[in-house]
């Protein structure tokens, strides 16, 4: 189908909404997060309602090309991008919050409504929804549930999968299926069908609302800031928080690399060189937490800190907090293109999978700094690179490799919150063997037997054949 | 370009504690004082328990959800993996032993509640949480006015997520609210304070006491799933025909006791036909280990032949 057809086409399908086709519009809509990959898409469809993209939906397969459903473009793993050409469905035009149940403490979403716009509609309600990733401010609710998104608090809240109570979605051949609901079961299906759609990828259907579990907002939080001088020290106070009866949300460590990275910007905030820092919270009622401060802080400095500094004062924690937020803008700045590695492993593993990036990164001559979700064991390595140099990609990906091959030997698992997109679809063999691939891929057969939705995706035999 | 990876033999889980990451695999036989018993010294526990005396396999095929998962979520978000015994034989690992993945499309909690139908758990990867040394009950009785706006109250406050189960409860004609906790016995007077403070608030007694551990419930045998803010109501609906009527607050979550054996599986069908409509309504539903999941619909069907497809090719 020539451009022009394609064009005319989608313009039937969508007449409330827009089709974008020139190449100057398709360049914004070519890459994720994961910037140095790029792939443009055919079209861009933009439905001006869930209406429309379930009209869009019933005619997709006629169309007989890839179908690559998109939130906010945040993601990390490059998942909704062309891999294979094809349309993008941006999904920006379903931002309805369409209930609040506070009493019910939950609430019901379009797909294109972003963290921080629900955010602000729970804010008087005395409410939150706790996954909080990174890109919060813009990303949508549709992506976060696509990539089963985390974030910072994670360690204590848990991540998107456990606040998911219902999920529509729209298949290809033009079906619309509630799994779940307000109550957060099965509904009317024998089977927990969410469960899968939950972290798909936009694989299997287009999602088009959400259900959503909701908690009342801690009263108090403290910030706790510490820096080590090796990182022996700083795992004994990951292992001592963790096991801490206080229960921090949040566990986060800044490696020396990027401990230097920040204090050689602008962003600066006095961290001793060569120092790794931890970024803790506590939360929870008033009366509760503020008793348990000095014990958290002691256990920092007993754990070979000795530059704690902490606080509930808002400007103060949200200056404690600046090199953890600082870090992620000042990568992009460091070097042309940049990868981040979003591995999950058991925590008594954390120094020798450290020191295995830090290894192989100098020998391949590949800058990498380390900010992740300690409490979790959720590493984000990042290599810093060019990708205009062939050599450069190649080493990063030599290195990831590497790097997966070591995480799945000590018994993590390549992804905790990013998703595995096109980026980490070549290692998914090291996790699953041949029967475990089949049963995975049986997923896909049942709802998306020709790959039409986000081809090239997950697994890498996942290609859309037209 | 390097060469493809090719795939390596399945994974399993190996059974063992791990007290840095707090996981434990082990039988899904096993029951609570086997688990106590690998655990040890080390101060870890797994909460989600309903029965002392039955196994995890049978909590797991008796409901999603225990009064604990108030604070810690579903059996789901706390049995982090299995070994997974196919149709055909085969053993599989599903899940992983760390705490988060998105690697691939969620088997383990598909199939976690799933019955028999796409295979059996073997083993089970247990997600513990840290233990402290006193479990706190506070039992808050007053009229099905006061307990309903107390009840409120406790969902809505920044305790909630500290508070291990918030319940009301239905036995011998009595209704009353039981809010459990497990903490350090030298915070155990905030606890108190602040439901002494609820209570007065919505004018309930309150009776406090600390357990050598939470309370049991036993394993019900019907459990609905609908709403928070219409689980009392319901509950309250069914109370006078059950033995014994538990309502998980924060889940909305129903557990039924008929009377513990065989004998009340044609209750429960019959209870669970007439609210079944309503529940799935609401995106609920309704569960019984007495008795056969619903058959499903021909969509479904289909879609569950294409994994079984899969499971017997295995």
């Amino acid at each position: 189908m020539n451009a022009a057809d394609l064009a005319r086409q989608l313009r039937a399908l969508l007449p409330r909404g827009r089709v974008l086709t020139s190449a100057p519009q398709l360049a914004g809509y070519a890459s994720d997060g994961l910037g140095f990959k790029a792939w443009l898409p055919d079209a861009v469809v933009i439905p001006a309602d869930a209406q429309e993209l379930a009209q869009f939906m019933r005619g997709a397969v006629a169309l007989n090309l890839p179908v690559i459903m998109r939130g906010a473009g945040t993601s990390l793993s490059g998942g909704p991008v062309a891999a294979q050409g094809g349309v993008v469905v941006h999904t920006s035009g379903l931002r309805a919050i369409r209930h609040l149940e506070a009493n019910g403490l939950w609430c019901e979403v379009e797909c294109g409504v972003s963290l921080q716009e629900l955010e602000q509609v729970l804010l008087p309600h005395g409410l939150f929804y706790p996954p909080d990733p990174s890109s919060g401010p813009v990303c949508t609710l549709g992506g976060n549930v696509a990539s089963n998104a985390g974030g910072a608090h994670c360690f204590r809240y848990g991540v998107t999968s456990n606040y998911v109570l219902g999920v529509e979605a729209l298949m290809l051949d033009g079906s619309l299926h509630r799994f779940g609901g307000p109550a957060g079961g099965r509904g009317p299906w024998r089977e927990d069908w969410k469960r899968f759609m939950i972290g798909s990828e936009g694989t299997l259907a287009a999602f088009t609302r959400f259900w959503l579990r909701l908690l009342p907002l801690p009263e108090k939080i403290w910030t706790f800031r510490a820096t080590f001088a090796d990182l022996r020290a700083t795992e004994a106070a990951i292992h001592a928080l963790v096991a801490h009866p206080s229960a921090p949300a949040a566990i986060e460590l800044l490696d020396p690399r990027a401990v230097a990275m920040v204090e050689s910007s602008q962003m600066a905030c006095g961290l001793p060189q060569g120092s790794f820092m931890l970024l803790v919270e506590i939360d929870g009622p008033a009366a509760l937490v503020d008793g348990r401060v000095a014990e958290v802080a002691q256990l920092l400095r007993d754990a070979g800190s000795g530059d704690v500094q902490f606080s509930d004062e808002a400007a103060i924690r949200q200056r404690l907090w600046k090199a953890r937020k600082a870090a992620g803008g000042l990568l992009g700045q460091l070097s042309p293109s940049y990868v981040v590695q979003d591995a999950v492993i058991p925590k008594r593993a954390l120094a020798e999978v450290l020191q295995l990036v830090y290894d192989e990164a100098d020998a391949a001559g590949i800058a990498t700094v380390n900010i992740f979700h300690a409490g979790d064991g959720n590493l984000h390595p990042n290599f810093l690179f060019d990708a205009r140099q062939p050599d450069q990609l190649e080493k990063v990906e030599r290195i990831s490799k590497r790097l997966m091959q070591r995480v799945v030997e000590v018994g993590g698992t390549l992804s905790g919150e990013h998703g595995i997109g096109n980026d980490k679809a070549a290692y998914m063999p090291m996790v699953f063997g041949i029967v475990g691939t089949r049963l995975q891929l049986a997923v896909a057969a049942a709802f998306n037997p020709a790959h039409q939705l986000n081809p090239l995706k997950v697994f890498e035999q996942r290609r859309f054949c037209a | 370009m390097s060469p493809a990876i090719t795939h390596g033999a399945e994974r399993l889980f190996d059974h063992g504690l791990d007290v840095v990451d707090g996981t434990l695999c082990l039988p899904a036989d096993a029951k609570a004082a086997e688990v106590r018993a690998h655990i040890g010294n080390h101060a870890l526990r797994f909460p989600l328990w309903l029965d002392g005396q039955s196994s995890l396999r049978d909590h797991l095929n008796a409901s999603s959800h225990a009064p604990a998962s108030s604070r810690f979520g579903p059996y789901g978000d706390n049995v982090l993996g299995m070994n997974w015994r196919l149709p055909s034989g085969e053993l599989l690992r599903l899940g992983e032993r760390v705490v988060k993945t998105t690697t691939g499309y969620d088997w383990l909690r598909f199939a976690l509640h799933s019955g028999t139908r796409f295979g059996r758990a073997e083993d089970l990867v247990l997600r513990l949480r840290p233990a402290c040394d006193f479990n706190g009950m506070a039992r808050l009785d007053g009229s099905a006015q006061a307990l309903q706006s107390c009840a409120q109250s406790l969902l809505h406050s920044p305790w909630l997520c500290w508070w291990d189960s918030v319940d009301w409860l239905h036995a011998s004609g009595q209704c009353w609210l039981r809010v459990q906790w497990h903490g350090r016995a030298t915070e155990a007077a905030l606890f108190e304070e602040q439901l002494r403070h609820l209570a007065k608030i919505h004018g309930c007694s309150i009776a406090l006491e600390g357990l050598p551990e939470a309370q049991l419930d036993g394993l019900p045998d019907l459990v609905l799933k609908t709403t928070p803010e219409r689980v009392m109501a319901l509950a309250t609906q069914m109370a006078p025909h059950c033995r014994r009527t538990l309502a998980m607050l924060h889940h909305g979550l129903l557990h039924l006791d008929l009377g513990g054996n065989e004998a009340c599986a044609m209750q429960a069908h019959e209870w669970a036909q007439s609210l079944a409509a309503s529940l799935h309504e609401l995106g609920g539903d309704w569960h019984s280990r007495w008795l056969p999941a619903r058959a499903p619909d021909i969509t479904e069907s289909k879609w569950i032949q294409t994994l079984e497809a899969a499971l017997h090719e295995a």
